[in-house]
């Protein structure tokens, strides 16, 4: 299941940033930037942020996003999201690896609240604080590649990025889908809509509370303090991966909520 | 479960409704920003702008329908804003020039 998934999201990676085509005008619920000259969607994120900047609200980002959520939830954020895979990737790499507090689960809240909506409603698109200025997936997809190609014309901005983007990094390596869990204000979105999705993994009567599935679940924040897994506790968390599915010792999870 | 599943039923026709609507009936009305392109006729600056020369039309004020889509596009490169009365105004001196752009680094 982990090669299958990994191979689906190298593929969904490829096909979201395939250069041929560009339909700006969908919006599809990953976090990849559209300011990217070879994405193929919009970033749901990117079109609340610019249309609250206008005072007025995206229907097809905001739908999307619901539609997306009804449908697999944050399993997009586990199978689709090429940032999350990035994040995978970086996890590999040998490194002190640490857990975080339960609670910055909720900070991605408020990086919605107030990154995405609140800055360019009251201030502009055009602050330093808006989140696409600061997202690490504009900084790899768009902000980075167009600086070396065009050159930039503000630099200090393009180092407070590039820091951001560092210390992203380093968290992520230290801890697995870190910015998915505290950061990721798509994920904040998507996980409203988790518990509902069509595609959700649940637990049956043969469950014996080995509590395996808790420990290795990626968006578990503290492993092995819960009976079972986090798509249990914290439906809101769970994206999908079925790692739990895989090492159940009694196959007691299944996919479809 | 089954009011879960009405529920879920409910929600999923909200979001489709919303996609279809805002993706292919909702419009927004924008106007040109004529004061730039003033400004830039008057420093001696010439725009091209499409359609414009080729017809050999008069320069004149006009506004357009935008739909969301089109919307999202020319947002992208920062090319409409709120003139101070509320109206949605292009920050390019003609509106025109906001169509069928690619879009640019944030």
């Amino acid at each position: 299941m982990e090669k299958l998934r990994l191979k689906v999201q190298i593929l969904s990676a490829v096909l979201l940033n395939l250069g041929i085509y560009q339909w700006h005008g969908i919006c599809f619920p990953v976090l990849n930037c559209y300011s990217c000259p070879i994405s193929v969607f919009s970033c749901p994120i990117g079109i609340i942020g610019q249309f609250t900047g206008l005072g007025l609200i995206s229907l097809t980002a905001v739908g999307g996003i619901a539609l997306g959520g009804l449908i697999a939830g944050r399993f997009l954020c586990g199978w689709v999201c090429p940032f999350g895979l990035v994040q995978e990737l970086l996890y590999k790499i040998p490194y002190v690896k640490f857990s975080i507090p339960r609670w910055t689960r909720f900070v991605k809240y408020g990086v919605f609240a107030g990154l995405v909506v609140a800055v360019p409603y009251f201030f502009s698109t055009e602050s330093p604080l808006y989140f696409c200025r600061l997202c690490p997936v504009a900084t790899i997809e768009s902000a980075v590649p167009w600086a070396l190609w065009q050159g930039t014309t503000n630099a200090v901005h393009l180092a407070l990025r590039l820091g951001i983007l560092l210390a992203i990094v380093v968290m992520v390596m230290g801890h697995r889908r870190f910015f998915c869990k505290v950061i990721c204000p798509l994920g904040a979105c998507l996980s409203v809509f988790n518990r509902l999705a069509a595609i959700f993994p649940g637990r049956d009567s043969s469950c014996i509370e080995c509590t395996i599935c808790n420990q290795v679940c990626p968006m578990e924040s503290s492993p092995g303090k819960r009976s079972s897994g986090v798509f249990e506790h914290t439906p809101e968390e769970c994206i999908g991966c079925l790692e739990c599915q895989k090492k159940c010792p009694t196959k007691a999870i299944r996919i479809w909520g | 479960m089954m009011i879960r599943k009405a529920f879920w039923a409910v929600l999923l026709v909200l979001s489709v409704a919303m996609i279809v609507y805002g993706g292919f009936f909702r419009k927004f009305l924008v106007y040109d920003n004529l004061e730039k392109f003033d400004q830039l006729k008057n420093v001696g600056i010439k725009i091209k702008i499409p359609g414009y020369q080729q017809e050999g039309k008069e320069f004149k004020a006009q506004s357009e329908w935008f739909s969301e889509p089109e919307m999202v596009n020319a947002m992208t490169f920062v090319g409409i804003r709120r003139y101070k009365d509320g109206r949605l105004i292009s920050n390019y001196p003609d509106l025109r020039m906001l169509r069928g752009r690619r879009p640019c680094p944030s």
